[in-house]
């Protein structure tokens, strides 16, 4: 143990302010095998069926939500959103919310491993470890300056980051050898900033300012930048009927979810994005559009742009002029505007040139500064440069990498197969692999030092300029895992002389002392009161503005007219991430394997989407097993049809199946990988799958489930009145009911992952999933309509809708399911014997029956929520407006001798929703947002003409044709 | 009627059935336990790990149980109808075929009896749907159809059990006097002390009508109660007041189909061919055609009433059952229900004991498949298109414990023939007697 007082701070104190202290043993420094037992005498602050909350930072991608983990006798249950954290603003995504069986994920190492003889990895002790890779540093150094050294990392901006370059500059290795790997890094945005402005930034955005939002494959709703706090923004905009709601415009191959929640969809050529984008800045700055308010450079990026060829625009993206010109008429009205993109859905071979144009079109409409800021982009530890990539697979390939240290960065498993990282690392005599889990690079690595879960352990990110996200641990390790920052500190005292040991303790001092840069000009006490602030919000926020931008005089504009080849027949290849699937590797959890896509609803596998007037060219079916091929790869998927893909293109989700398409082309202009458009053939093999998906058809059939309404058209048809024979129910303590806005769910399913983890929802794998087993309490259904040519897509989140006249509680023949004196309708698991009559009668299909003992492999079970029951085989299960929640606020307010306050109580799906598009409340309670919304004109029961009486109301769907 | 038999032919005759089975007999039983023994042990298996092992799904909860359930209380109707309603009725051709429908009622509402148990998810505490007095002060609902089947069934259940006991007991008596060593105790078990008094007869009589009378509204209660399993929930396709008596319709025609089914081969069997006339089946067969002609004019009207008026979710519904992937068995039932039964307008089919048992064998089929078509297609399709998943198909547990079904019903009903007389003796010797003085 270090001397805890050394930094003036009592490190208990700190802790047990920040609303946490928890198992102290455990939150300390260095880990060792710490047993979970019951406890003789327990800690003060553990009270039986009371949880304890920690504020930490999601790291499941690099947007850096805050989260709040809660605990129950020590262990993490679940994961909520930081309310006070600017980024995610107290929601979470569907990867957020599944983060914990990152946790208790089975596969994970149980403690430092080297491969054996025969390939296996076989246990070591930390010490053999440590030291086996202090003797290959020290070898390598002896070799030769610089030593044959390299380490891959993800970004890490904060104290591992400065951590890792002190280590490496211990070492004698040059910065450049030290690769910050994002597989997705938007390169291409960063490249532009330095051609137009002089800033290799990316910049950060204000979408809630924006009237029109373009976006150009920028998926900021699922998985672009920041796509919780984006959502967020958007959705502020949403829920309004008239000019003041945001319209979204999407741009892309490929409908995906930003694209649904799009008013307009421009089906553009995969590959023709920057045609589009330049055409359309070429229509703005055109002197004879007349567009007032433009940026004064406006004229001469017209002169630059003079000679742009619009019929070849037209032919390349395949976009109408007339398409462009409309687009061009609205940004020039409505503003501010924001103009989003490159996403990976476009970055191709030119995604800088598109990069270039949407963020030329940002400046001349005036956006930069209002919607688009630059200045934020921290800069701490940004991704490296392409080439630097490229740099390290040329030296490993040519057998010059004595020493590869991994951490946190899969090059075997989110890089293109094509771009020869697995035959490169191959040669590399000592891979060390920090990861926690088995990847692609741990199947090649030779020593394996897990890391901590973040959940277990300390550290920081800068999330953006001015917002410093704070983690630590929320519960003893599980394993004899040890964070990497702390294992370079042990190792770098194992190296041997000339290397001296980095002056640190441990990472927990390194973090302290970091931490303490953060407050500049403070000491003493005041320095330990910012610092016990900052823990407790688990967040600091600093005052930070955005800066303004200059366009430089020569950003070689000229580049963007130069004629692309013509455009070629057959297939394209577009391959996108989801919700889901972040990167190569695929959903990480068995959550975001079950729960199904949105727009496919497959789970469980990949697949590959066909537009159904392609599938029906090609000769192939829903779940016909196909074969995709590129000039990098062949694979063979289950072949899916999605009215919302061009019909010239094959679209496959990340995972190895798109990895071994994508070709080896680069973005030109940045280096990056270009991820789209390579061509594509797609022959069927003749088999055939029953696809693990949770519905037939995409289609409404004829019939009117969802409801739009329209500015000219503004309220859903009331039903016609008709005699009751009953009096309507009445509930005489509350009604706890639901108001779910349909125009501001983007469709994200972070609610479906949440309502998993607070509700012990089993996991039933791919085979049950084709039999129609799926045990989720609640999906999001969508229903496709195609509207001249264009589909649209309507969402429908649909749980239990709670009834008041409930068809599933009358033909019980137990009393198992009731309506209670709330106004829920109660499901009494102990008492139901299973006939499902009351599924059979349920017009909603809310109801899951138990067809098999549930599943929870150690140790995920040990994430099972201790206030709710796990169901047996055998018995039906329902959402029940998170029963528990309910019942924790209303002894909370009764201990508290006040009334329920409206907000204080908050189903999990609620809780996390990105876009704020549920909200929960008592109907009965006429001051409640959730009565108020009932009223709304937009609000509808779905089958309400079938006098259920629901407790969830739908706020329609906002159609809006035009500006 | 034809030939009449004399008293002591009849009863030498039936006295004759009661032996040691011969060898296609035994082969029978032993194919019969095996069946039902192989559906416990499938049984077995559903209720080791759950429902997962048949191929039911949301949304389609219930399927060949229940599908099971109705058909066997179909099956169990005709008993009634023709002890009790023809009885009141004074059909005369009721008397040798009698006996057989209800032994077939008794056993048939015990096959059923099991399904509404199979099927439930904790099947061990199917004593929950009993209301019985406990320390947790817990109730069913009888709100609930299920509840309604629970009092529905087991009433039938008793009453139909009580009437087959008193039939038998002068015939017991008879067989009592006619026999030596064990079987002589067994049936004086069943005899009651019956001594053939006059009084004994005139009670006996009467407390007879007064139970045909008592059964007969359960002819038509029970299964209008089975119907209200499905026309009182709100899915389109069982939401249907036409349920009732199509249902009763249906019932008495596949149960009496049923009862022809089992007597042209036990007649043989059983050397019965004196007893049981072809004009006892020709009379029998005409019910098999009325019904029919009811579950046609049902079918057709559940049609017509979908098909009038504007669009709805039930119309819908009704044409994905005759032109979806359930389709071939919504045709094959409407052949073997609709059109195959016109055959038995001719007499010369009616006279033809093959050819009718070949009819009969295809109504009772299409009849299960009627059931099973109303479940799964109405489950199949319900208000929200995105519910509308694959489609159901029955798993090997689920076909094993229908086939045991099958085979415990025939277990106890082929134990039964050898056990107890099959045909009336004293109603035979009483319609003979009947018979003479009429011809003279």
């Amino acid at each position: 143990m270090p001397d805890e007082r050394s930094n003036g701070i009592d490190r208990r104190t700190l802790l047990k302010l920040a609303g946490a202290a928890g198992v102290l043993a455990g939150c300390s420094s260095p880990p060792g095998p710490q047993k979970l037992i019951p406890y003789l005498v327990a800690p003060e602050e553990i009270v039986p069926g009371m949880p304890l909350f920690y504020r930490t930072v999601c790291r499941e991608c690099s947007a850096g939500c805050g989260v709040t983990a809660r605990t129950r006798e020590g262990r993490v249950t679940k994961l909520e959103g930081n309310p006070d954290d600017p980024v995610g603003g107290g929601a979470l995504c569907a990867r957020g919310q599944a983060a914990v069986q990152g946790l208790y994920a089975p596969e994970r190492f149980h403690g430092p491993a080297r491969r054996a003889q025969g390939g296996r990895l076989e246990s070591v002790t930390w010490d053999e470890a440590e030291a086996a890779l202090a003797t290959a540093l020290a070898a390598s150094r002896a070799k030769g300056s610089p030593p044959g050294v390299w380490l891959l990392t993800r970004p890490e901006p904060g104290s591992a980051g400065a951590l890792q370059k002190e280590f490496i500059e211990k070492l004698a290795v040059p910065p450049g050898r030290r690769v910050v790997l994002e597989p997705f890094d938007l390169s291409a945005l960063r490249e532009a900033g330095k051609r137009l402005f002089g800033r290799a930034e990316v910049p950060a955005f204000d979408l809630e300012q924006a009237r029109t939002i373009v976006s150009f494959g920028a998926d900021f709703v699922e998985t672009w930048l920041s796509p919780v706090e984006l959502a967020r923004q958007f959705a502020s905009g949403r829920g309004k009927v008239g000019p003041e709601r945001t319209r979204l415009v999407w741009i892309g191959p490929r409908l995906c979810l930003t694209g649904v929640s799009a008013d307009t969809w421009l089906s553009v050529r995969a590959g023709g994005e920057a045609w589009a984008a330049v055409a359309l800045l070429r229509f703005l700055c055109d002197p004879t559009q007349g567009i007032a308010g433009l940026a004064r450079e406006a004229n001469a990026i017209f002169g630059a742009l003079e000679g742009f060829d619009l019929a070849e625009a037209e032919r390349q993206s395949g976009l109408p002029r007339a398409a462009i010109a409309s687009l061009g008429a609205e940004l020039a009205q409505r503003r501010p505007s924001a103009v989003l993109g490159p996403g990976l859905l476009s970055s191709g071979a030119d995604a800088t040139e598109l990069a270039v144009a949407i963020q030329l079109i940002n400046y001349v409409l005036g956006n930069i500064g209002r919607t688009v800021l630059y200045g934020l982009d921290p800069l701490e530890d940004p991704p490296s440069p392409p080439s630097d990539l490229r740099a390290f697979l040329t030296a490993a390939a040519a057998g010059q990498v004595d020493v590869l240290l991994v951490h946190h960065a899969d090059p075997c498993g989110t890089l293109p197969t094509a771009l020869g990282a697995a035959p490169a690392l191959a040669r590399v005599p000592l891979v060390v692999s920090f990861s926690g889990v088995p990847d692609e690079t741990t199947k090649r690595a030779h020593l394996v030092l897990p890391d901590d879960h973040p959940l277990e352990s300390f550290g920081d990110i800068t999330a953006r300029r001015g917002v410093i996200a704070l983690s630590q641990p929320a519960m003893t390790p599980l394993w004899e895992t040890r964070s990497t920052s702390q294992v370079l500190i042990e190792v770098a005292s194992k190296l041997p002389a000339p290397a001296t040991p980095l002056p640190y303790d441990d990472f927990y001092s390194f973090v302290q002392s970091h931490l303490g840069k953060l407050f500049p000009g403070l000491s003493g006490d005041e320095l330990a009161a910012a610092q016990r602030a900052a823990q407790q919000a688990g967040v600091h926020v600093g005052k930070v503005e955005a800066e303004p931008v200059v366009l430089r005089p020569d950003p070689g504009l000229l580049r963007l007219a130069a004629p692309g080849p013509p455009p070629q027949a057959g297939l394209a290849l577009v391959v996108f991430p989801t919700a889901l699937r972040d990167d190569g590797r695929g959903p990480s959890s068995p959550w975001l394997n079950e729960v199904p896509d949105v727009l496919t609803n497959v789970s469980w596998t990949a697949w590959a989407e066909l537009a159904p007037a392609t599938a029906k060219r090609l000769g192939v079916n829903d779940g016909d097993v196909v074969t995709v091929a590129t000039s990098a790869g062949r694979v063979t998927l289950p072949a899916c049809a999605f009215e919302g893909v061009r019909e010239d293109v094959v679209a496959v989700p990340l995972g190895p199946e798109a990895l071994a398409l994508v070709t080896a082309d680069l973005d030109a202009g940045s280096g990056a990988p270009a991820w789209q458009a390579a061509r594509a053939q797609v022959d069927p093999t003749g088999r055939r799958t029953r696809l693990p998906r949770l519905s037939a058809t995409p289609y409404e059939e004829g019939r009117t489930i969802v409801r739009t309404v329209s500015a000219a058209a503004p309220t859903v048809p009331a039903l016609p009145a008709t005699g009751k024979m009953y009096p309507a129910p009445s509930f005489p303590v509350h009604r706890w009911a639901m108001a779910i806005d349909m125009d501001r769910c983007t469709g994200c399913q972070a609610c479906v992952v949440a309502c998993y983890a607070e509700n012990n929802v089993p996991v039933v794998g791919p085979e049950a999933m084709t039999r129609g087993r799926n045990m989720a309490w609640l999906r999001v259904e969508h229903f496709v309509r195609v509207e001249d040519d264009q589909p649209r897509v309507d969402l429908l989140p649909m749980l239990c809708q709670q009834c008041g006249n409930a068809p599933c509680e009358t033909v019980c023949p137990v009393y198992a399911t009731y309506t209670n004196p709330e106004g829920l309708n109660a499901q009494v698991y102990n008492r139901c014997v299973g006939t499902r009559y009351c599924s059979n009668n349920c017009p909603y299909k809310v109801r899951v029956f138990n067809w098999q003992e549930p599943e929870f492999p150690k140790p995920l079970n040990m994430q099972l929520n201790p206030d709710v029951t796990v169901r047996s085989k055998g018995v039906m299960e329902k959402c029940t407006f998170c029963v528990q929640r309910i019942r924790f606020g209303e002894n909370a307010a009764r201990d508290a001798h006040s009334p329920v306050n409206d907000g204080a109580i908050v189903p999990a799906c609620a809780q996390t929703c990105p876009a704020r598009a549920i909200v929960f409340g008592d109907a009965d309670d006429p001051t409640s947002r959730v009565a108020a919304l009932r009223r709304d004109g937009r609000g509808y029961n779905v089958l309400g003409e079938v006098n259920t009486l629901p407790a969830i109301t739908y706020l329609a769907h906002v159609r809006d044709e035009g500006p | 009627m034809s030939s009449l038999a004399s008293s002591r032919e009849i009863q030498e005759k039936v006295l004759a059935t009661q032996g040691r089975p011969g060898a296609v007999h035994a082969l029978l039983i032993v194919a019969a336990a095996a069946a039902a023994a192989f559906g416990a042990w499938c049984w077995s298996l559903q209720i080791r790990y759950g429902l997962q092992v048949s191929g039911l799904n949301r949304p389609v909860g219930w399927a060949i149980y229940i599908t099971n359930f109705v058909f066997w209380v179909g099956v169990a109707h005709s008993g009634t109808l023709i002890s009790a309603v023809l009885f009141l009725l004074r059909a005369k051709f009721r008397t040798a075929v009698y006996r057989v429908a209800e032994v077939m009622t008794v056993f048939g509402v015990m096959t059923a009896g099991l399904f509404p148990i199979i099927h439930l998810g904790r099947p061990w505490f199917a004593y929950w749907l009993f209301p019985y007095p406990n320390e947790r002060h817990l109730w069913v609902n009888f709100r609930s159809p299920l509840m309604w089947d629970v009092f529905a069934v087991s009433t039938y259940f008793i009453v139909s059990a009580i009437f087959l006991t008193v039939g038998i007991v002068p015939d017991a008596a008879a067989l009592r006097d006619a026999t030596k060593g064990w079987r002589q105790r067994f049936y004086g078990l069943f005899a009651f002390g019956w001594q053939g008094t006059d009084e004994e007869w005139r009670h006996y009589a009467r407390a007879y009508l007064y139970f045909a009378a008592f059964a007969t509204p359960l002819v038509f209660s029970v299964h209008s109660v089975v119907s209200w399993d499905f026309a009182v929930s709100i899915l389109p396709g069982w939401h249907s007041t036409i349920f009732p008596p199509y249902f009763v319709a249906g019932a008495i025609f596949s149960g009496v189909a049923l009862v022809v089914t089992l007597l042209v081969p036990l007649r043989r069997i059983l050397h019965l061919e004196s007893l049981i006339t072809p004009w006892h089946l020709d009379m029998t067969s005409r019910v098999v055609l009325l019904t029919s002609l009811v579950v046609t004019y049902s079918y057709i009207l559940e049609y017509v009433l979908a098909f009038r008026g504007p669009p709805s979710v039930e119309r819908s519904t009704l044409a994905y059952r005759a032109t979806g992937p359930f389709a071939p068995l919504f045709w094959t039932m409407v052949a073997c229900n609709c059109v195959i039964p016109l055959l038995l307008f001719l007499k010369k089919v009616r006279a033809r004991p093959a050819a009718l048992l070949v009819i009969c064998v295809l109504v009772n089929v299409g009849m299960w498949l009627e059931r099973f078509v109303i479940i799964v297609t109405s489950l199949s399709h319900d208000r929200i298109p995105f519910d509308w998943a694959g489609i159901y198909r029955p798993t090997f547990v689920e076909v094993g414990i229908t086939l045991g079904s099958l085979g415990w019903f025939f277990l106890w009903f082929l134990i039964f023939v050898r056990l107890l007389p099959v045909v009336s003796i004293s109603e035979m010797k009483e319609a003979s007697v009947h018979g003479v003085e009429d011809a003279a």
